[in-house]
């Protein structure tokens, strides 16, 4: 998937809650790539014109696992306290 | 159509990117983004223009996301670097007094510490070349005649059975001693005796071959011998059939069963040719008195102390003393265990210390110029800092730069100062003196060019870094005195504290300097202008008689006395002033018809067995009686004569001429024939001492086998004096030919004792040029130092003075505001440096030589100099700031 289609796809997926910055967008891609969690390769897109499209890794997967993991601990954590003080 | 319309789109979209030239993958992948958002925006409506101003809002800055971009790859800061090199590098060309200053001090610093510490660090704290170097010892006994400790073959056997502290005792023979290689390929050589423990006690095994054996090690065992890394290497070609091959030593066919390790040598610092069994008989050694004289070390218990072992082999001591040696004696032995260190370094320790601290001040003060200068220079860049700090550099950022100047700085102050090193060390090897060990083997250390080069690195970034750390939001566009004023302090305290240590540096130079000067002024009451010394050393194989030595020598002293413009020409045992030369306690001499002196008591007297014509060599005068005759020479009688220093003490206020007495507990008695003037004879820098002079008769006995302990080489060698007419350098040459017209073979040794006694004033010269070195230095440094600090402070004071001026205050009182400032550092620096100056010259000493260490002429002139050199340091910037014009001065800023 390439860049323009992430940002999109985040909007459409959130619902338009968020709102990311597309130019912040790019870093991040870069980012990841440099520590080996997504690829990139350059093929054509639907209107024929040359992309950058991005996929995830192994190593990526794993990474995105073990995030995942942590945000629902996170999460989960937050949701306890929030909902314990609403009762309290 | 649509064709049409994508190409335009793309048109746009480049324009807005292409900026710059670069085209790279990120801005192809940017501009498909963006081709996109826009072709979405034109779907829903807007037009084209509409479409790419809304796509780059939504997108944000795309410099700043091209930049970011850019920052995420690894190593991207390398980039940065790059540029912070560029802009040091520029920054450095525009002020290059301070770029040069700053280096040169660096440099200084870390060169002069690195060579002097190269030379120490062998000396001082690099572990011996043996295995628990740490634990050996060297154990004997001392007397008055010998400083070193000795063992004899009784005591030796005795402790051995009995000792305690100790893990290992072994000895080896007292010293080298030359012997003879004889092959179609002769060498003359130096061998050494050792038992077969000695090399286990050092923990050296041969590189080939194998040590000694026990039963090898026992009297009449067939010859074997060890071999040096360097004679295997040399003589034999490494020939590694050499463990079969019989060589022959001295005229004994010998086996060579081992090869030492390369570059090995002796715990009293002597790389010997060939290592013998010293093979003693133990049963003759325990009854014999003296027994064999050998040097023996040992290896201390894990955790026993020296004090310890001391303690517990005083008893012993005693005991073997006692069993051993003869009552009047006895009083003169004393038991001694020093470290195998102390033993080989003892006496230069203290230099060494000296010139580790000199070059350590030298490079606390390079420091504190580097501290003071970068300090400067950061706050003449304040503004410039405040400026990029404001067009959006980080603080990080402005740290890094500052980083990286000092970096820069401190790598080519280090570049030089290796240079510079390489270059000290080669001075000091070519002016030390002989007597320094290791100091030949001294090479560049990387450890201590790499510590220097960091503490350069952290004088120079700490001050360096201390505006950039300050400068968080444009702070130094505001006004900031009570900062400055602050930091202004901080430079003070650093030329203050630079003063101060060279006034240390420089007192203790001036000490040694006049120390030095007496030294060299001093009259040694011998000639030693156009006379020259020639030790000849036959080969004791070939010589093995006395007859034929004193042939030789005889027949030498004839065919010299051939020569022209030779004024005289004699033998002696030793040559004053200093070296080495045969002594005796003063209570073995005896005089007729007088009690014999108390036993121990009285010191050590030199003898000296010479021919007649040695007064005349030497110009010393006969101030009594008569000197030796050569018709004596030829008489039966045993003549002396006697030093006006023992003739006062042996005969006071008699005439000692006619007198006979006793110059050793079994020796001839012998008439007194004359005095002599004294002359130095102990050193350049001790107290004469009393002599004796023997007639050194031609009969056989008198020309016996004598040790030359002080060449490290025994065998019987007379040394030849003569004194020429002409100049030494046209003499020599006759001199070798003559000698080689008797026997080719021998070598001969010439000098002149003008270079002999220069020789002896090499450690003083050595230690006197360094310190004075290290001084100027010093000196020169805090001058710079105090200049910078004035300059600045005239600088930032240029405004006032203008308003001053303005007010009415004269030229003269502006200078003596400004140079008020450089006066109060100097006071007060000079003020605590002689302070502690006067508390370090306690250390110096046993280096003085008729100079007091609180001698007040030396420190008033130390005073004077310093403090003119600095005020005219002060001086210099004052004047600059007295000439200022005020109107310029009230525009200034």
């Amino acid at each position: 998937m390439h860049g323009w289609g992430v940002a999109q796809r985040i909007q459409q997926v959130s619902k338009e809650v968020l709102q990311i910055g597309q130019g912040s967008l790019y870093p991040a891609l870069h980012r990841l790539e440099y520590k080996g969690w997504i690829r990139s390769d350059w093929g054509s897109s639907d209107n024929n014109r040359r992309a950058k499209f991005y996929e995830l890794t192994v190593a990526g997967r794993k990474q995105l696992e073990t995030e995942l993991a942590t945000w629902e601990r996170l999460s989960a954590a937050i949701k306890l306290v929030l909902g314990q003080e609403a009762q309290a | 159509m649509m064709r049409a319309w994508l190409s335009r789109m793309r048109f746009l979209v480049r324009q807005t990117l292409s900026r710059r030239k670069l085209r790279s993958e990120m801005d192809d992948e940017l501009e498909f983004h963006l081709e996109q958002a826009i072709a979405a925006n034109v779907a829903a409506g807007m037009t084209a223009e509409e479409a790419r101003r809304q796509a780059l809002i939504a997108f944000g800055g795309l410099e700043g996301t091209r930049e970011q971009c850019h920052e995420q790859r690894p190593g991207w800061w390398m980039c940065t670097v790059a540029q912070d090199v560029r802009y040091a590098l520029r920054g450095f060309r525009r002020n290059a007094a301070f770029t040069i200053t700053v280096i040169a001090t660096l440099a200084l610093g870390i060169g002069a510490t690195t060579a002097v510490f190269s030379v120490v660090d062998r000396i001082l704290f690099r572990s011996l070349p043996y295995a628990h170097g740490d634990r050996l010892v060297s154990i004997g006994l001392v007397q008055s005649l010998e400083k070193q400790e000795f063992m004899l073959g009784g005591f030796y056997f005795d402790w051995r059975d009995n000792q305690k502290p100790f893990e290992a005792v072994a000895a080896q023979g007292t010293m080298l001693h030359a012997c003879d290689l004889v092959e179609a390929n002769p060498a003359q050589l130096n061998c050494i005796q050792a038992q077969s423990g000695f090399l286990p006690l050092l923990g050296i095994s041969p590189v080939l071959g194998r040590n000694f054996l026990p039963e090898e090690d026992q009297p009449n065992s067939p010859r074997v011998a060890l071999i040096s890394y360097g004679l295997w290497q040399d003589h034999f070609n490494r020939d590694a059939g050499i463990l079969s091959r019989q060589i022959d030593v001295d005229g004994s066919p010998t086996r060579v069963i081992g090869v030492l390790p390369k570059g090995f040598e002796l715990p009293t610092l002597q790389a010997p040719d060939v290592m013998l069994p010293m093979a003693l008989n133990e049963g003759l050694e325990r009854k014999a008195n003296p027994g064999t004289p050998m040097r023996a070390f040992a290896r201390l218990r894990p955790g026993v102390s020296i004090e310890q072992a001391r303690a517990e082999m005083g008893p012993l001591f005693v005991q073997t003393r006692d069993a051993l040696i003869p009552p009047p004696l006895r009083k003169d032995f004393h038991l001694s265990i020093r470290s195998l260190r102390d033993r080989e370094t003892q006496d230069v320790q203290l230099t060494a210390w000296i010139l580790l601290a000199a070059v350590l001040a030298v490079l606390l003060i390079a420091c504190a110029n580097v501290a003071s200068l970068m300090m400067a220079r950061g706050e003449a860049r304040e503004r410039e800092l405040a400026v990029r700090s404001a067009l959006g550099a980080s603080r990080g950022r402005l740290i890094r730069q500052t980083l990286t100047e000092a970096v820069l700085l401190s790598l080519a102050g280090a570049t030089a100062g290796i240079a510079l090193a390489e270059g000290l060390l080669r001075v000091f090897l070519a002016m030390a003196p002989t007597g320094i060990p290791f100091l030949s083997k001294a090479s560049l250390d990387l450890r201590i060019v790499l510590f220097t080069v960091i503490l350069s690195l952290v004088c120079g970034a700490l001050f360096g870094l201390l505006p950039a750390l300050q400068t968080p939001r444009a702070v130094a566009l505001a006004a900031h005195a009570a900062k400055s004023r602050r930091r202004a302090m901080l430079r003070q305290s650093l030329v203050v504290g630079q003063i101060a240590i060279s006034m240390v540096l420089l007192s203790g130079a001036a000490l040694l300097l006049r120390s030095f000067a007496n030294m060299e002024q001093q009259s040694l009451g011998i000639e030693t202008q156009r006379v020259l010394t020639a030790r000849i050393a036959l080969p004791g194989f070939r010589y093995n008689t006395a007859q034929k030595r004193m042939q030789f020598y005889l027949q030498s002293e004839a065919a010299l006395r051939r020569l022209p413009g030779i004024r005289a020409v004699s033998f002696s045992d030793s040559v004053p002033p200093g070296g080495w030369h045969d002594a005796r306690r003063y209570s073995e001499l005896a005089v007729a018809g007088k009690p014999r002196p108390e036993q121990g008591i009285g010191g050590s007297v030199i003898s000296r067995g010479v021919t007649p014509d040695y007064f005349q060599a030497l110009n010393i005068p006969i101030i009594r009686g008569r000197n030796f005759s050569e018709a004596d020479r030829n008489g039966t009688e045993p003549l002396v004569v006697l030093s006006r220093l023992l003739a006062a003490r042996l005969f006071p206020g008699e005439d000692p001429i006619g007198k006979r007495m006793q110059t050793g507990h079994d020796g001839p008695w012998s008439t007194i024939v004359g005095v002599a003037e004294n002359a130095r004879n102990g050193g350049l820098t001790e107290q004469d001492v009393p002599e004796v002079y023997i007639l050194r008769r031609s009969v056989v006995q008198d020309w016996g086998e004598r040790a030359q302990v002080g060449e490290g080489i025994s065998g019987a060698a007379p040394v030849m004096i003569v004194d020429a007419a002409l100049p030494p350098a046209a003499v020599a040459p006759w001199v070798r030919s003559q000698v080689a017209g008797i026997d080719p073979t021998v070598p001969v040794k010439i000098e002149t004792l003008t270079e002999q006694v220069n020789k002896l004033a090499d450690r003083p010269r050595f230690e006197t040029a360094l310190l004075g070195f290290f001084a100027f230095c010093g000196v020169l440094m805090a001058v710079i130092g105090l200049y910078g600090v004035i300059a600045f402070v005239a600088a930032q004071r240029t405004q006032e003075i203008g308003v001053r001026m303005a007010l009415g205050a004269t030229r003269v009182d502006i200078l003596r505001l400004i140079a008020g400032e450089g006066v109060r550092l100097i006071v007060l620096g000079g003020v605590l440096g002689l302070g502690a100056a006067l508390a370090a010259a306690r250390l110096l000493k046993s280096l003085l030589f008729n100079v007091g260490t609180y001698d007040p002429g030396t420190y008033g002139l130390v005073v004077v100099l310093l403090t003119l050199v600095a005020l005219a340091a002060t001086l210099i910037p004052a004047r600059a700031a007295m000439q200022v014009e005020p109107v310029e001065a009230l525009r200034y800023e």
